[in-house]
């Protein structure tokens, strides 16, 4: 791996109800496809995507684990929190009911995550309301500003998203990353009990 | 003492009266009912492990009491330990078949009914997680049963148990080395085929604790708990994507690679270590190192991104089969775990090969001299593993190494290009060709009594060389010219001295020609070998069995056979050399001899070349399709097809699979001939050779049945069947049609191309000439412009000229009047002009 260098390398973890995209938005993050008919994630998945904030000049490794949505993998999927330094909360934007839901997975996140971790609030599938989705338009059930309140409210950034066009994914990591690079910065993950970032190294493992 | 009386009690009966084992089963079973006190349950449950010992109460105890087993193990396992182990124990007794065969039918019955809800599972889980030793052994090894017998269910089960996960982590964790041992055996039957499992432990650290439990155990050198460690970890890669993603990401594949003792930070141009080369090897080390290398494989072979980690790892596995003293089934793997598409760059990889010096039963290592990998190669397919000094020339392991070195080198060599330059590289300088190793064991003759390592030298020659040029128009012309040096290369007994692969200088030295005949072209000197050895083959009368020596006559004589037959497919020119070397009557002979005095398999190849020689003879010569053609309706152009279907009967051609055309020797296992050492294998047929039969023996089924007018029916070695040849000759036409298109309209072009430059010359010349013109101008207008200023300033001289004189004549006047002389005011202004006129 010699060559390849980062300065951080930060877990994050992708959550939120069955079928919002999460695995959509892992896959248009790291491989620049748009995922069209995934199977439901079972467990887990995992991918990897360097990234570079360049006022801060730092390579960021982001190694994100995309959890299942499905109720039955529920408590296996706490499990992976521990460590996590960023989350993406993820709901449709066309779905109340995922919006609801994100309540209880954000609850969920606060209960066995890392309490400085850094949470952005993700609505994904903008593309399927937007006037040239053609057929398959669906209505938004979500209003961006209703959205955007609540992520206020909880202290979580916000981005709206469609992993179909690819509009704002990198976006939400970068958003992300950027705030949690501020808070090392600010010190705010040296005490041990913050497994957050590891690798602090110019590391070529 | 409470135990026995109760027990004894129970067994007694109130009455003293005897009691049938069913009354005391029943009752006891009773007992187990939570209104009675802790202790009655205890000995209850130890009085019915007892019972269930014997093999003929077994099924009384499961049928009246497993209800109650399944209750107390519910309710007070937890509680109390020394309810939970006779409680287990009992269970196991009803549930692990294996050492009863009655209970058979029995056991999968009551694991069904253990299994009917998740609690018994969970159960025994969280027990498993205690620290005491014998509860813990005793759960494991219960649930180690139900996971063998009933593995979805108990699997889907652990899944419910939102602990589960962390319970099996903890386990690797016992500072205790038999702990560690029970847990890594119910690891493997927890993980096995369960991709959800295996993401969910693998994501919560298990690499971490399976490789710290491999490190601490010493590596691959350790005893047993790193080999179940390393399956463990090999299980959760293998056929599991996401924890394949996961693992590349981390550490591990670094450490893989250091388990072998190969730095995984090493340079390209870095030689590999010594301490990797040469290692002392056993068993076991064997067994884990084999596991290591399928993982090393396993992470090569993903066609995610090649980063240099990947390369590395390539070139470990490369290192190790080419340049170490590892065990050859070790090599094997390693070597058949190359990706056909990782072309890694053998020509200049430079390693140092070693061998064994002899008689030290390979404690002492010779180093050769570096040479590239590639050379290396070659001289393992050719010569086998450290020359074949060490293992007999056809044990299974050295076979199948020589095998996927022939994989490796078919993969490496996949561009005509390099077939036609490796071809080149034998073609004669001065005379005769340079003997290349692969050239020196394509034409050794062989003579009777066969040496078993010479012929399969050759055999895997011919299989480098087939590889050269099947389907390779240029590569075949090429070949035709080649012509070794005359005399005769005899496969020595001691000839199995080691021949560094580079041709330089290290080539064996032609020996001393034996009589002046002029070298012979490499196909002449085939086709002699050929029917050399139809003379040599001893003859077999009708009903005897063939022996081992006529087996080996009949490899070699299929082995030149497969080579004629894939030279001269498709290939006129090289058809012509082959009858002009007399090639046809020796074909004649074996297709016309009664069956049974013969190897069936030869007279079908016969006969399939027979066929390639009519269907490809179209270069004019003495031979012509008329003469073959009398040949073929002389035999029977049915028996003809027949014998050329007949190719896929044959057990040796169709045992062959993609990867692995090693055969046991002997295939097929009824022949009359035994192996003369323990697992020696034999090889016939390369996969390669298949696909080339499949695809054209049709066509030559057709060609021998076609009169000797019709034109050619096979465009290429790839076409088969009429359709696929009428297909190709019109996409052949029509792809020639726009050749010619597209050259007309390339002509067209580069005449506008040359006349727009013309023009454009001419152009230039006028541009050039109007600039001189505009130059002239200028400098004429420049010139006028001076001119017209000159006069400008003149004229203005002038008029002061004039002005002067003006105010002269007004003075003149003025005197004038004063002097009394008449003067005129009026025509002041025209006799100023009259006067100016006049000056």
């Amino acid at each position: 791996m010699a060559g390849v260098t980062w300065h951080y390398v930060l877990k994050f973890i992708i959550t939120g109800d069955a079928a919002v995209g999460k695995s959509s938005l892992l896959v248009r993050l790291t491989d620049q496809r748009f995922l069209a008919n995934p199977d439901p994630t079972l467990g887990v998945e995992f991918g990897s995507k360097l990234i570079t904030i360049p006022e801060e000049e730092k390579v960021v490794k982001l190694q994100c684990w995309d959890t299942a949505g499905t109720e039955s993998f529920r408590s296996i999927t706490r499990s992976y929190y521990r460590g996590a330094a960023g989350c993406l909360l993820v709901y449709d934007v066309c779905s109340r009911q995922s919006f609801s839901n994100a309540r209880t997975w954000l609850k969920d996140v606060r209960q066995h995550a890392d309490p400085h971790l850094t949470c952005i609030l993700v609505g994904n599938k903008t593309d399927l309301c937007s006037d040239d989705a053609g057929p398959a338009k669906r209505n938004r059930e979500v209003k961006t500003e209703e959205a955007e309140l609540w992520a206020k409210q909880e202290g979580l950034l916000f981005v709206e998203t469609s992993a179909r066009s690819g509009e704002n994914v990198e976006l939400a990591f970068e958003q992300a990353t950027r705030d949690i690079l501020l808070k090392i910065r600010n010190g705010v993950f040296d005490d041990d009990r913050s497994p957050g970032q590891s690798a602090k190294t110019g590391c070529c493992s | 003492m409470e135990f026995f009386s109760q027990t004894y009690i129970a067994i007694r009966g109130p009455t003293g009266a005897p009691q049938s084992p069913l009354e005391t089963i029943t009752k006891l079973a009773d007992r187990l009912g939570p209104s009675t006190l802790l202790s009655d349950r205890r000995a209850s449950i130890l009085a019915l492990k007892g019972l269930a010992k014997d093999p003929k109460l077994r099924s009384d105890v499961g049928d009246y009491a497993l209800r109650g087993l399944l209750d107390v193990l519910e309710n007070d396992a937890e509680v109390d330990p020394d309810t939970a182990i006779p409680v287990v124990e009992t269970l196991d007794l009803l549930c692990d078949p294996e050492d009863d065969p009655s209970m058979k039918t029995l056991g999968p019955k009551y694991m069904d009914t253990i299994l009917e809800n998740d609690k018994a599972v969970h159960k025994l889980i969280v027990l498993a997680s205690q620290q005491s030793f014998t509860p813990r052994t005793v759960t494991l090894h219960l649930l180690g049963v139900l996971l063998k017998h009933r593995k979805a269910k108990t699997q889907q089960y652990f899944l419910t148990l939102p602990t589960g996960p962390a319970i099996a982590l903890a386990m690797l964790d016992d500072p205790r080395e038999m702990m560690r041992n029970e847990s890594l055996g119910f690891w493997e039957l927890l993980i096995a085929k369960n991709q959800d499992i295996q993401k969910l432990l693998a994501f919560q650290g298990a690499f971490e604790k399976l490789f710290n439990i491999i490190e601490t155990e010493g590596g691959v050198e350790s005893r047993v708990n790193a080999e179940s460690a390393l399956t463990c970890v090999d299980t959760l890669l293998r056929f599991n994507s996401a924890n394949q993603n996961y693992f590349r990401e981390s550490t591990f594949p670094a450490t893989l690679l250091s388990l072998l003792q190969y730095p995984p930070d090493i340079l390209p141009q870095e030689p590999a270590p010594q301490p990797f080369a040469l290692q002392f090897w056993d068993e076991l080390k064997e067994r884990n190192a084999a596991l290591v290398v399928g993982m090393i494989g396993l992470l090569v072979s993903s066609k995610a991104s090649k980063t240099q980690a990947t390369w590395t790892a390539a070139r470990c596995l490369a290192e190790l089969a080419l340049a170490s003293n590892a065990p050859t089934r070790v090599k094997a793997k390693a070597l058949s775990l190359l990706p056909g598409d990782f072309d890694l760059p053998l020509t200049q990889m430079i390693i140092t090969p070693y061998i064994p010096v002899p008689d030290t039963n390979g404690e002492e290592w010779d180093r050769l001299e570096s040479s590239s990998a590639f050379d290396v190669l070659v001289e393992l397919i050719l010569h086998a593993e450290y020359n074949g000094t060490i293992a007999p020339a056809r044990r299974r392991d050295p076979l199948d190494l020589r095998a996927a070195a022939l994989r490796v080198f078919c993969n490496f060599v996949n561009t005509d290009e390099m077939k036609e330059m490796i071809v080149q590289s034998m073609l004669p300088q001065d005379g005769s060709s340079p003997v290349t190793p692969l050239l020196h064991c394509l034409i050794t003759s062989h003579n009777a009594p066969l040496d078993i390592a010479a012929i399969t030298s050759t055999q895997f020659a011919s299989l480098i060389f087939a590889h050269l040029i099947r389907g390779a128009p240029r590569a075949k012309s090429a070949a035709l010219k080649i012509v070794p040096p005359s005399g005769d290369v005899t496969a020595s007994s001691e000839g199995n001295f080691f021949v560094p692969a580079d041709n330089s200088g290290g080539a064996p030295p032609p020996p001393p020609p034996e009589d002046e005949d002029d070298p012979l072209p490499l196909m002449q000197i085939l086709t002699e070998h050929l029917s050399l050895a139809f003379i040599s083959r001893p003859r077999m009368q009708v009903g005897d069995a063939p022996t081992r020596e006529t087996r080996e006559w009949d490899r070699i004589i299929i082995n030149y056979i497969c080579l004629l037959v894939q030279w001269l497919w498709d290939d006129p020119k090289s058809v012509r050399a082959y009858l002009e070397a007399g090639g046809l009557t020796l074909l004649v002979e074996p297709i016309g001899q009664p069956m049974e005095a013969s190897d069936g398999l030869i007279q079908s190849l016969c006969a399939f070349l027979l066929g390639t020689c009519y269907e490809f003879n179209r270069e004019p010569g003495e031979i012509t399709r008329a003469t073959i053609h009398q040949i073929i309706t002389r035999l029977g152009v049915d028996m003809l097809t027949d014998k050329i279907g007949s190719v896929k009967e044959d057990v040796r051609f169709r045992e062959i699979e993609p990867e692995a055309f090693v055969l046991e020797y002997p295939t097929p296992k009824e022949a009359s001939v035994d192996a003369e050492i323990e697992g020696e294998a034999e090889a016939w047929f390369d996969w390669a050779f298949l696909d080339f039969w499949k695809s054209n023996y049709y066509t030559a089924q057709r060609a021998v049945a076609a009169g000797p007018n019709s034109s050619a029916t096979a465009t290429s070695s790839g076409g088969s069947g009429q359709g696929n040849d009428q297909e190709s000759q019109m996409l052949l036409s029509s792809l020639r049609e726009v050749i010619s298109n597209q050259a007309h309209e390339i002509q067209t072009l580069q005449k506008s191309v040359k006349d727009s430059a013309a023009s454009s010359k001419t152009k230039g010349d006028e541009i050039a000439s109007l600039k001189a013109q505009v130059e002239s101008l200028t400098k004429q207008v420049t010139e006028g412009e001076e001119k017209r200023k000159e006069r400008e300033k003149e004229q203005e001289d002038l008029l002061v000229l004039l002005d002067e004189l003006s105010s002269k004549r007004r003075g003149d006047k003025e005197r004038m009047r004063v002097a009394g002389l008449e003067v005129s005011e009026d025509e002041d202004e025209d006799e100023d002009e009259d006067e100016d006129e006049d000056e």
